[in-house]
Order: structure tokens, then C-alpha cells, then sequence
């Protein structure tokens, strides 16, 4: 097995007790870099040829020199006999949504193309601090609005390593995807309605939304505000919990960072389920979606297999000795994506105001007019199409009386979501849930090109997961199975809040019951050249 | 021949405004809290010299993924602010996003408070000229981030943003003036307090206190609201009461001459003492407030608000009442003698010290103090001249130790040495001279030293006595007790006839 | 049913957020959002009498999770020249835009 596909836990153990050196798994990732990614995205990009399509462009910005150079301090401390940090040499990705100083942050757009931060988001500094070796920035949708990666403005969009004329997801379509195919270990993301445990259904890795203000978001563009949760990307449990344990905590730059103990997430991983109440709810085994033509929400059975994979794991925790909780009802689920809808574009459009062409980023060039034809000229060269459909709807519904029927009721409907998953996880409640276990993702990747100008449906995929987001409790996604046409499925466990310890303890009995699962041993096709 | 929108005098009330018209002022002000840092980052408040865009950082000059952190003390110096305008404290208040487009604004909204802000309501009393007390109405009392700054040259517009982030307090009062002076008071009475209490230096020329104002007229004595205009860009309390003279009698001449008037904003210029309009007040822009995600609301326990109320210092007005009751002090005096809190508690110091009569004290500060205080530059607190020499001067004096003018002279002879008064008399040999025999001798050499003055004195020419008094004061080295020297003085100068 | 966001709507929203489209790009803009509308109109279903609080966040903060005020302590930023770096256009440390509109009158 290449260095760049063993488990972070097992690299910075290695590399700390002097078995590894930092520059060869630095070496083995860059050149696994080189094997798959092919050309990275980018804004003047030449139409796609056979070659690209076969490559996954997880990348737009490399950044080799300096992860050499972070590669080598770790080495150099080691050798010192000094403390290199809980994630010593492990090569990690970032998507572009973090400020790291002296690189380009771009969050995939063209108004961003060339802004270079002054600082760096604390989350990415803390993991920098504990020795994690930067490969570079990866894709995402641009400003991360969207669920396939393929709204970016660096082209060519990144593709699933599992099928590559399939989507891997977004908005952390890159995060997922490079973490998928061995570039990198680990790779930091954000969720604000599924967005790292969707692209991990659809690229079979390890994703956790944690609960809202376990992390900083100091140093992450914002989307949603109320809803954006920075948080780890792995190919197993246990690194997800390691880099939890990283980032997690308080920070005097966040106000909305809480001030709780990080507890240790790998302290008691191994403990098992036995004893743990795990729920199932019909309401997430179903989907809806809106008629075209009326907008009414037609309910529909979730595809078999998809179904049949989240049943049949309950079975497997139920044989390692949870008790699964049938029936829990959650109705107010059904009005998550219609409040997500409103509350992250009122959030949203607010949030690109200040890209305006007179502090940073692109700025059209020097328009006859004033200052008027400035911004417009600036806002419509440089945002993309689904910033535009944010910033508009967002001003659409928090004017006037139209804040009161939509915006009022969208927090409504937040607090009511909220309410259901308090009543499951009550402990002198009904249900005492630990964990309530439900798929990530209505079906698996979709191909490209099939939803991208539908904003509605291809906002539907994230019915799923969107609720945890209103509601701020933790959500782990990890791969449940292989659907028949060999895609990778999620399986997501929601626990109450600040439980991911609990997700954890519930991911890993889970993966140690299926390790070997014929599945788990195939690999991402585009892998199959590899080596 | 006359013009038809003149207002003939004799038609004009006691304001100066036609009879049948009143007119209805309010004001909205921005006050500058003298805090350390901005309100939502740790970059200094006050950068007033600093050259452009230094006093700056992700946070505030609005770069991407950046949060904001409420600055306690802005917290603090609002709460006191609300608690000394007799508002009620929020315990539970919530911060807004005001969004619009302007240069100077670099996220492209204004957090601010909106329907739940930190002071719900107050007043503040003020005694108006005429000698009558008007309560102003406050209807809002925020906390708020200001803008930066831009400037046009050139053609462009160039914008700094050292200012921005910087706390403010917003403070708007009902419509409850009616008239230019009242606005002008109203101001007076806030920037006083403001200092009093600490939490501002309210300079306006600084821009630490900004004021709007909003006009219009309505027949004397109705309570409807007609359509107001709103003046900006006044950067003095003169300024204020003339832009908003001058507005009233634009309006009255205007519905004079059967026009009506609009909603325009309108902005002062200094430089030619007249009102422009700007761009027309368009349709109210609609800031879509919405409560700011990346801020928590603001929690207040009922022990730290009680604490903040508790720890009210006496205000201006109720210590200048006090003044007046306790110390029989003339209202001219005790509005004087608390202008400020260092002049306020020197004289309650200094009346301790010296245990005399209030209004003798009063007439030594009005008169010596703060003339030195206003030649020097300094706060009562930072004279070396302490309450406590004050009252050892006056005693001397009152004791005859010393005449008067040799008492005003020592207070200078303090402040510049730092020494006792009594050590500064004793080296320097000021004590009065009191003594006849000594008096008289000195008299008698000023006499024989100028017979032809002698001469004219008694011819007629009383005018002269000053000028004796003046010779024998020089002999004396300004020591001579005036009334003694006086008295033996006209015996000299009739004695002799 | 009629479109919620007429051609007019969409041309003030457009306005308001300093865009400026080309009729193609605004019309299909204008038929997504009126898409997303219909979908949206589910949350009609809730009545907005009954008695929830409305949380501006899912999560709850209690008085120890909650982090503290900020302390008022000057803390420069080490480089406020790279956040000047980042600007399209500066002189003299300024930022240079162009004019505002003005009407002028009078």
C-alpha cells in the first residue's frame, strides 16, 4: 500500500516514533497527485479533452514548495526530540473556503481569482500547528453553493473518483474527492445543508458535520452564517476523529465558537454499541421533491438499495448489541429544504455584499461611469450564475413584508426541526435515542451534467442532511455499501448536541463489524492504474 | 419694491417666526464612544492622526471569513449612557444587520441594533433659554460600527478605513424641540454629560459627537407631524443653530407663499453659512434588517445592570440643583461651577478646605481659577493650584494675612511652584502691611516726593487719589492694606489743608 | 399560476444588488427563482400564530458555553500593508474608487 493511503492515525504515529519520514509520505502523496488529478481548475481553461475526463481535478492550487517545507520542520523536530504534533507529516488538503496566508483563496470564484489572505482560518492553523503538511487547496462549488462542485469557475470541475464522468458531490466536491483517491490523508471542509457528508456518501469516505460551534469559523468565507460548520473529511473513522480533536474548541475570534471542553473523540472509540439506543425514522426513508409544475411536494420511497443498505446496518449494530428504536417520527423534516431555502440565501446574499470590486478581488475594468457602474459591472463579471440566484432570492425574501411570510417562518419551521430532534434525543423522553441512523444521500453520485441549471431538484439532494444543519446537532456520514452499479452509499448517524464522541464510538463499531465486507475491498476506479 | 417672501417684522413672535407657525426639531446624534479599541476588533478607536488605512485588520476592514467580537467596554460605557438618559437597560438585546452599498462601509452592512436594542426609551431634561425645562424624548438608543471615511479629489473618491469599526452610540429624540436654540441646548446639555460621564470626548470638530437634525413647521399649537427635512453635515453647535434657522425660515416662507414643502435631505456648508440640497430623499432604502448570525445575543444579568445604575455619578444637572440648595449659589454660578466633573469636585474640595462662604469661593474660581485653567490648557484635576491651597490663599486673604491683589498673584506663584502658600508668603515677605506707623511713613514720603500732585489734588482734581494709591502700593511692593492705606491717605492728602 | 418574481420585481432585485444582466442571463435567473418559489410556498403551510420561539440558531448557549465579551486591549494587526496589497487600486494609502452619483440641483 502507497504511504498516501495509509490511515493518518497510523502515519503521525509512525513518523513521531522515527519509523517515517515526513518528505517520503509528502513524496508518495505529490506523486499520487500526479498519477490522477490531472490538470488543476482554473479560470482561463482550455475546452475538456479525453485526458482530463479521465483524471479527478480535485486541485486548483498546489502548494508543493511550502509543504516541503512544513514536511521537512516536522523531520527536523523529530530528530530534536521534540513533540511534532497529533497529526505529525500527515499531507492534508483544504478546500478553497479557508484563508491561509500567502496562498490564493479563491472559493472557486472569479471575483476571489486572485485574492491572496493576509491570515489564516484558525482551524487550519491549528492543524498546521500540529504538524499537518498543506498539499494545497481543492474544489468546491463556488462559494459553496451547490451539491455537485460544478458551479466552480475553475474548470475543469472536479469528478468522482469512484466514476469519473459522475459528480463527487459539493459543495466540498474536492475535499471529498482528493481524500477519496489518496491525495492527502485528510482534507478540512465546510457543511451548511450536507456539504461535506454528501460529496462523502458520494466518494465513499468519512465526513462529519460537527455541531455548530465545535469549530471556529474564523477564517472561512461565509455562506449561511447560522448554519456553516467547518469539519473533517477521512477515509475511516477514527483519522475523522483525530482531526476533530485538532480543530475542535474555542476561539476569541468567533463569537459563536462555544467554550466547552474538547473532550478526547479517541479515548473510547473501540467501546462498541452495545447498550446504545440507535433510531430509525420513516421519515427519512422516504424522499420528496416538488412538482415542476405546481410546487406541491410529491413523498416518494427512497431507491431499494439505498434503503435497504440503511436497514441492513441497523441490523449490524443491532448484532453487536444496540437496540434499535423503530418509527421515530421527525415530521418536520419535510420543511427543511424550503426554510434552507430561505434562511441561507438571506444569509447568503448579505454575505457577498462586500465583494464589490473596491478592497480585494477581481475589479471590471475601468467602466465609464461612477461608482454604481463599478459594482454592477464588478458583481456581474464576477460572480457566477448561483451567487447570482443567492444573492437575489436572499433580497427577495428579507425585504419588507416578505421577511414576515417566508423569513419568519423558515425560523419557525428551524426551531421546529430543532424540537423533533430534541424530543428523540431526550433522555426522559420517549425515544432516548443515541443516535439516530439514516442514508446521507437519496441516491448515489448522479453524472455530470444531470441536475446542474436545476437549482430546485439539485437542491433537493441534500434533504437529508439539511435538518442536522437547521437543527446544529452533529452528523457523521461514512460508506454503508456499494450500489449496484458499484457507487459508493452513505450511511449517516445524527446525534444530540456536542455527542460526535458518541457518532464516533457508533461509526467505528460499524466499520470494524463490516471490515470485511466484499466491498470494502473494492477500490476507486480511477485507483485501478495506479501502482 | 418689497420681496414677496420677506416676512415683515411685526408679524414675527417671540422665536422670530411668523405668529401662526411653531417649529418641530429632532435630533439624531452619532456619539463616539471613548473606548480603547473598535467594537467589534482589537484595532485602536482613536487614530485620529494616523495616516490612511494603518489602524486596520481583516475584521474591520471586512475581508473575507472574518467574525466580529463585542468589545466589553462598549458594552459598559452604552449601558451607563442608557442609564444616565433614564432609559431602561435590555437585559436581553440583539445586534442587526443594516445592509446597503457604499465605499466606506466594507462588508457592505452596518451592524447594528434594530427593534431590541440595548436602551429602550429616556429622556433628559433641559433647562431651555426662557428659564423653563424641556423633557427630551428619546425614542432610540443603540449600539452601533461606523463607517469609515471618504474624501473626493480629483474625480475619484479616496476612502480610509481607520475609522471603521469604531463604537458608536446612536441616539435619536423624538420631535420634541421647537426652535434653534433648543436644539443647541440640547446638544450643550448632551455633550456635557457625555464628558461627565466618561464615555466620550464629544468633541465636535473631532467628529466624536455628529449631529442631524430633522425639521418642519405646523400651525402653532396643532400636534400633527407635517413632512420634515434633514439636515447633515453640521460640525458645531453654532452650525447647528444656524442651519436650522435658516431651514425654518425657508420652510415658513415657503408655505407663506403657498408652497409645500418636501422631504429633501439637506446638506450645510460651512464655508458659505448656507443650505444645499442633496439628491433627493428617494424612497426609503430598504436595509433588510435581519438579527446578525455571527454574534450571540447580548445577556445582561439584573446585578450588572443594577450595578451600572448604582454606579451613576451625581448628573450635571441634579449636583448643579444641589449647588444651589445646599451652597445658596446662584443658578449663574453653580451652571459655571458644574460645567464639568474636575471643576464640580474641586469646588465641593475646596469648600471642604476652607470652610467659608460658599459664594466667596464661587467668585475666586469663577474669577482666577478658570481663567488660569482656560490659559493653561488643563483639567481642574491637573492644576497644580489643589483645592486645598485654594482655600489656604482665600483664608489668608480673608484673614488680612494678604491683600487681594497679592492673593490673585500667589495663585500664579502656586501653579508655576507647586509650593504651599504659606511657604511662598513667608520667603517672599508678601504679608500685608498693615501697620499705621508704617503706612503712615510710607504716605508721608509719597506726599513729600510729589507736591505739585499734592497741589492739584487739592485744587480740585480728586482723580488723583487712584494715583496716590497706585504710588504708595509700588512703595509697598503691592503689600499696602488697601482700606487702611485708603483711610490714612485721605487724612493725608486733606490733613495738611 | 402567475410567476411570484414579475420581470419588474426581478429587475429591482437586480438593482438592489448591484447586478446587471444581459436579457438572456435575467430571464433565466428570473424563471429559476420563480422555481425555487413554488417549492418554497411548502412553508406556507405553517401557521405563524403558534407559539415557538424563533431561535436565530439551532444550537443553545448557556452562560458556561457561551464564550465572554472581548476585553478592551489594543492589539495591532502585524501587517495592515498586505490588506492594502489586496486592493485593486491604491495611492498615497487611500483606496481610490470612483465618484459616487451625485444629482446635482439647485
Amino acid at each position: 500500500m502507497s504511504l498516501t493511503d495509509q490511515s493518518a492515525f497510523d502515519i503521525a504515529h509512525k513518523i513521531k516514533r522515527g519509523e517515517l519520514a515526513a518528505v517520503d509520505v509528502l513524496d508518495a502523496a505529490l506523486e499520487r497527485i500526479a498519477a490522477v488529478d490531472g490538470r488543476p481548475g482554473a479560470l482561463d481553461y482550455s475546452p475538456l479533452t479525453q485526458e482530463d475526463q479521465t483524471k479527478v481535478h480535485a486541485f486548483i492550487t498546489l502548494t508543493a514548495d511550502r509543504a516541503r517545507q512544513q514536511a521537512e520542520r516536522v523531520d527536523a523536530r523529530v530528530s530534536a526530540g521534540e513533540d511534532a504534533g497529533a497529526l505529525a507529516g500527515v499531507p492534508i488538503t483544504i478546500k478553497d473556503l479557508f484563508c491561509l496566508k500567502g496562498v490564493p483563496t479563491t472559493a472557486a470564484s472569479r471575483i476571489l481569482s486572485n485574492f491572496v489572505a493576509p491570515y489564516t482560518a484558525t482551524a487550519v492553523k491549528r492543524l498546521e500547528d500540529a504538524g499537518a503538511v498543506v498539499l494545497g487547496k481543492v474544489n468546491m462549488d463556488e462559494f459553496a453553493y451547490g451539491s455537485s462542485n460544478e458551479s466552480s469557475a475553475f474548470k475543469p470541475t472536479t469528478r468522482n473518483p469512484w466514476d469519473l464522468s459522475r459528480v463527487p458531490g459539493g459543495s466540498s466536491g474536492g475535499s471529498a474527492a482528493a481524500v477519496a483517491s489518496g491525495q492527502g490523508c485528510l482534507s478540512v471542509g465546510t457543511d451548511t445543508g450536507g456539504s461535506i457528508r454528501q460529496p462523502a456518501a458520494y466518494c465513499g469516505v468519512v465526513g462529519l458535520k460537527p455541531t455548530y460551534g465545535r469549530i471556529s469559523r474564523y477564517g472561512v468565507i461565509a455562506f449561511a452564517s447560522s448554519l456553516d460548520c467547518p469539519g473533517p473529511l477521512a477515509r475511516n473513522v477514527r483519522d475523522a476523529a483525530l482531526m476533530l480533536s485538532v480543530m475542535a474548541g474555542a476561539d476569541t475570534r468567533d463569537s459563536t465558537a462555544v467554550r466547552l471542553p474538547v473532550p478526547d473523540y479517541l479515548a473510547g472509540i473501540d467501546r462498541g454499541v452495545k447498550g446504545m439506543r440507535i433510531g430509525l425514522s420513516k421519515d427519512y426513508l422516504q424522499i420528496s421533491y416538488p412538482d415542476p409544475d405546481t410546487g406541491e411536494t410529491i413523498m416518494e420511497d427512497l431507491p431499494a438499495e439505498i434503503r435497504n443498505m440503511t436497514l441492513c446496518a441497523a441490523g449490524t449494530l443491532a448484532a453487536e448489541g444496540a437496540e434499535i428504536v423503530e418509527n421515530v417520527p421527525m415530521p418536520n423534516s419535510i420543511y427543511g429544504i424550503p426554510a434552507y431555502f430561505v434562511i441561507s440565501r438571506v444569509e447568503a446574499s448579505s454575505n457577498l455584499h462586500r465583494f464589490d470590486g473596491v478592497k480585494y478581488g477581481y475589479r471590471a475594468r475601468a467602466s465609464q461611469g461612477d461608482l454604481a457602474e463599478l459594482y454592477r459591472q464588478t458583481r456581474a463579471e464576477g460572480f457566477g450564475l448561483e451567487p447570482k440566484l443567492r444573492v437575489l432570492m436572499g433580497m427577495y425574501m428579507s425585504g419588507g413584508q416578505l421577511s414576515l411570510q417566508y423569513f419568519q417562518r423558515a425560523l419557525q419551521a428551524r426551531s421546529m426541526i430543532r424540537a423533533d430532534f430534541e424530543t428523540a434525543f431526550d433522555p426522559d423522553g420517549p425515544y432516548r435515542l443515541d443516535v439516530l441512523l439514516t442514508p446521507t444521500a437519496p441516491t448515489p453520485a448522479f453524472k455530470m451534467g444531470d441536475f446542474y441549471g436545476d437549482s430546485t431538484l439539485m437542491q433537493y439532494s441534500d434533504q437529508l442532511t439539511v435538518s442536522a444543519n437547521h437543527a446544529g446537532v452533529p452528523a457523521l456520514s461514512i460508506p454503508g455499501g456499494l450500489s449496484a452499479e458499484g457507487l459508493p452509499m452513505g450511511l449517516q448517524m445524527i446525534g444530540p448536541d456536542f455527542a460526535e464522541a458518541t457518532l464516533f464510538r457508533a461509526g467505528y463499531a460499524f466499520e470494524q463489524a463490516t471490515a470485511d465486507a466484499d466491498w470494502r475491498a473494492v477500490k476507486p476506479c480511477v485507483l485501478a492504474e495506479v501502482e | 419694491m418689497m420681496n414677496p417672501l420677506a416676512v415683515p417684522d411685526q408679524h414675527r413672535n417671540k422665536d422670530g417666526l411668523m405668529a401662526d407657525f411653531e417649529a418641530v426639531i429632532g435630533l439624531e446624534t452619532h456619539i463616539q464612544l471613548n473606548t480603547v479599541t473598535k467594537i467589534f476588533c482589537s484595532c485602536k478607536a482613536d487614530s485620529w492622526q494616523d495616516p490612511p488605512n494603518t489602524n486596520i485588520c481583516p475584521v474591520c476592514a471586512g475581508l473575507p471569513g472574518v467574525l466580529p467580537v463585542l468589545n466589553e467596554a462598549a458594552v459598559y460605557k452604552g449601558a451607563l449612557l442608557a442609564a444616565a438618559m433614564h432609559a431602561e437597560i435590555r437585559l436581553v438585546s440583539y445586534f442587526d444587520r443594516k445592509n446597503y452599498f457604499y465605499p466606506d462601509l466594507p462588508k457592505g452592512y452596518q451592524i447594528s441594533q434594530f427593534d431590541l436594542a440595548l436602551g429602550d426609551g429616556g429622556y433628559l431634561d433641559v433647562t431651555m433659554p426662557g428659564g423653563f425645562v424641556r423633557r427630551v424624548n428619546i425614542t432610540k438608543l443603540h449600539l452601533e460600527e461606523d463607517a469609515g471615511k471618504t474624501k473626493y479629489e480629483g474625480g475619484q473618491r479616496l476612502v480610509d478605513f481607520n475609522r471603521c469599526g469604531v463604537p458608536l452610540v446612536e441616539m435619536v429624540t423624538e420631535p420634541d424641540l421647537r426652535s434653534a436654540d433648543e436644539a443647541a441646548q440640547y446638544l450643550i446639555r448632551l455633550r456635557q454629560l457625555l464628558r461627565w460621564l466618561g464615555v466620550s470626548e464629544a468633541d465636535m470638530e473631532k467628529g466624536h459627537l455628529r449631529c442631524d437634525a430633522n425639521v418642519s413647521i405646523r400651525t402653532a399649537g396643532s400636534t400633527y407631524l407635517n413632512t420634515k427635512t434633514e439636515i447633515k453635515n453640521v460640525n458645531s453647535i453654532e452650525a447647528v443653530r444656524a442651519a436650522i434657522n435658516m431651514e425654518i425660515e425657508r420652510q415658513v416662507a415657503l408655505v407663506q407663499a403657498g408652497g409645500q414643502v418636501e422631504s429633501w435631505t439637506l446638506d450645510w456648508d460651512e464655508t458659505r453659512q448656507r443650505l444645499n440640497k442633496m439628491r433627493s430623499k428617494e424612497t426609503e432604502a430598504d436595509y433588510r434588517y435581519f438579527r446578525e448570525p455571527d454574534l450571540l445575543p447580548l445577556e445582561l444579568t439584573s446585578e450588572w445592570r443594577d450595578a451600572v445604575i448604582q454606579n451613576l455619578p451625581e448628573l450635571p444637572l441634579e449636583r448643579q440643583l444641589r449647588f444651589m440648595t445646599r451652597f445658596q449659589l446662584p443658578e449663574y454660578d453653580a451652571d459655571i461651577l458644574t460645567a464639568d466633573r474636575p471643576i464640580a469636585d474641586y469646588y465641593e474640595a475646596a469648600l471642604t478646605a476652607y470652610g467659608g462662604d460658599p459664594k466667596i469661593l464661587s467668585n475666586w474660581i469663577m474669577n482666577e481659577v478658570l481663567r488660569m485653567q482656560n490659559e493653561l490648557g488643563l483639567s481642574a484635576d491637573a492644576l497644580t493650584l489643589t483645592p486645598e491651597y485654594l482655600a489656604e490663599v482665600i483664608r489668608l486673604v480673608d484673614a488680612g494675612t494678604i491683600n487681594a491683589a497679592t492673593g490673585k498673584a500667589l495663585l500664579v506663584k502656586v501653579q508655576q511652584s507647586g509650593q504651599a502658600p504659606q511657604a511662598i508668603v513667608a520667603a517672599e515677605g508678601l504679608s500685608q502691611v498693615s501697620d499705621d506707623s508704617a503706612l503712615q511713613s510710607v504716605i508721608d514720603a509719597v506726599l513729600a516726593a510729589h507736591p505739585q500732585e499734592v497741589e492739584s489734588y487739592r485744587g480740585g482734581k480728586e482723580g488723583l487719589f487712584g494715583w496716590f494709591m497706585g504710588q504708595v502700593m509700588r512703595q509697598t511692593r503691592g503689600q499696602a492694606d488697601p482700606a487702611k492705606t485708603r483711610a490714612l491717605l485721605q487724612k493725608a492728602l486733606q490733613g495738611k489743608r | 399560476m402567475r410567476d411570484e418574481i414579475s420581470p419588474e420585481i426581478f429587475a429591482k432585485l437586480a438593482d438592489l444588488a448591484a447586478f446587471r444582466f444581459n436579457p438572456e442571463e435575467a430571464e433565466y435567473l428570473r424563471m429559476e427563482l420563480n422555481q425555487q418559489l413554488k417549492a418554497i410556498r411548502q412553508l406556507e403551510t405553517l401557521a405563524l400564530d403558534v407559539d415557538v420561539p424563533l431561535v436565530p440558531r439551532g444550537v443553545t448557549y448557556t452562560a458556561e458555553s457561551r464564550p465572554p465579551l472581548r476585553p478592551d486591549v489594543w492589539v495591532p494587526f502585524e501587517n495592515p500593508e498586505e490588506i492594502l496589497n489586496q486592493a485593486p487600486e491604491v495611492e498615497d494609502g487611500y483606496l481610490i474608487v470612483p465618484d459616487i452619483p451625485h444629482r446635482e440641483l439647485d
